[in-house]
């Protein structure tokens, strides 16, 4: 027997105070990130980036703190430059993804 | 005095392989094979969208059908642009380290090489004045965006001027979602932008401003621009990336 799917779809358009917009899509399951695409206007270098904070953010739980200490980890290990966006945009836009059909 | 080479090389009418040079280029000037180059171009219909934006939620695809708009993706962040032959795109490209951007912060490289387009735009008689993030103001209304990024060893900013493109179409073919309108206190992402004409209040070429910012560039930094040619290795490595990259889909609409 297939395990049950409580797999959800958010969605969030955060828009950085005097920066960019952050475009969140994410399968979340059991408070989990299941899978992650953020989109948006902001620049990031090196841009392929962008790529490995997705997948970092595979299977971390939709909490604030453990999003924090992922993103700040991400930062300081690649040395990528935002601009337009702070490190903490990206935990408020995931944070603020809401369910959608 | 520093020389730079100046290159008006485009295809107007194939907007994936104009972007497909915009990358060969820094890529050519950061290994030491090109000189310090600025680039001159135009495209014809065309969605430039950033790096990171998805095509399907920036972009109104009916109204692209309806009016000839291509969409292409260019590999610098920032936001999507129209293009169309009222449009000046220029490309300055340097290897990292230069004088001008020594740095490596990407707000500086902004500032610093909007610099020329800004002293170009006033020499017209604009009161032009760089606003951060990326764009270039007339009277608090955006008539140029930028664009740019510092990797392969190069430092590159690419921008585009409004200087008598069609603001009715610029409003159809972009989906500008409702945060950032809110954000910016404006209706429409018409009433937020301007040509270099209607603030002029006189008809006006994208040949005078690009005239305009040659003289803007080689005094905001010191140099002189000198009109030269594209490397073999530059044309080849254009249609390389336009081969590869920038004539496909899953690059130009995905995600």
């Amino acid at each position: 027997m297939s395990a049950t799917k409580l797999e959800r779809l958010r969605s969030a358009d955060y828009k950085a105070p005097g920066g960019k917009l952050v475009r969140v899509r994410l399968k979340e399951e059991q408070g989990q990130i299941r899978s992650i695409r953020i989109t948006g206007d902001f620049f990031l270098v090196p841009e392929e980036s962008l790529g490995k904070l997705e997948k970092m953010l595979e299977d971390v739980p939709l909490r604030e703190p453990e999003l924090r200490l992922l993103v700040d980890r991400f930062f300081r290990g690649t040395g990528a430059q935002g601009l337009g966006v702070a490190p903490d945009d990206f935990v408020k836009a995931i944070l603020s993804a809401k369910e959608t059909v | 005095m520093e020389t730079w080479r100046l290159v008006e090389v485009e295809y107007r009418d194939n907007p994936f392989l104009n972007l497909a040079l915009e990358e060969a280029i820094p890529r050519l000037v950061g290994e030491g094979k090109a000189p310090s180059t600025v680039r001159f171009w135009h495209n014809s219909n065309t969605i430039v969208i950033g790096c990171f934006q998805s095509a399907k939620l920036e972009v109104n695809m009916e109204a692209c059908k309806e009016t000839g708009t291509e969409i292409v993706r260019r590999f610098t962040g920032g936001g999507a642009v129209y293009h169309d032959s009222g449009n000046l795109n220029y490309a300055i490209s340097l290897r990292k380290g230069h004088r001008l951007v020594p740095d490596g912060n990407l707000q500086s490289v902004f500032q610093r090489l909007s610099e020329g387009a800004v002293e170009g735009l006033r020499e017209l008689g604009l009161k032009a004045e760089f606003q951060p993030v990326n764009d270039i103001q007339v009277d608090g209304k955006k008539v140029s965006g930028a664009a740019g990024s510092i990797r392969w060893n190069a430092v590159f900013h690419h921008g585009c001027i409004l200087v008598n493109s069609d603001l009715n179409i610029l409003g159809k073919v972009l989906n500008v979602p409702r945060a950032k309108l809110e954000d910016k206190h404006v209706a429409s992402v018409q009433k937020r932008v301007t040509t270099v004409r209607d603030e002029l209040g006189r008809d006006i070429s994208t040949r005078e401003v690009r005239d305009a910012m040659v003289g803007g560039i080689e005094s905001c930094y010191g140099v002189r621009m000198e009109s030269g040619v594209l490397m073999k290795e530059e044309v080849w490595l254009a249609e390389e990336l336009y081969q590869t990259k920038y004539s496909r889909l899953e690059w130009n609409l995905e995600p």
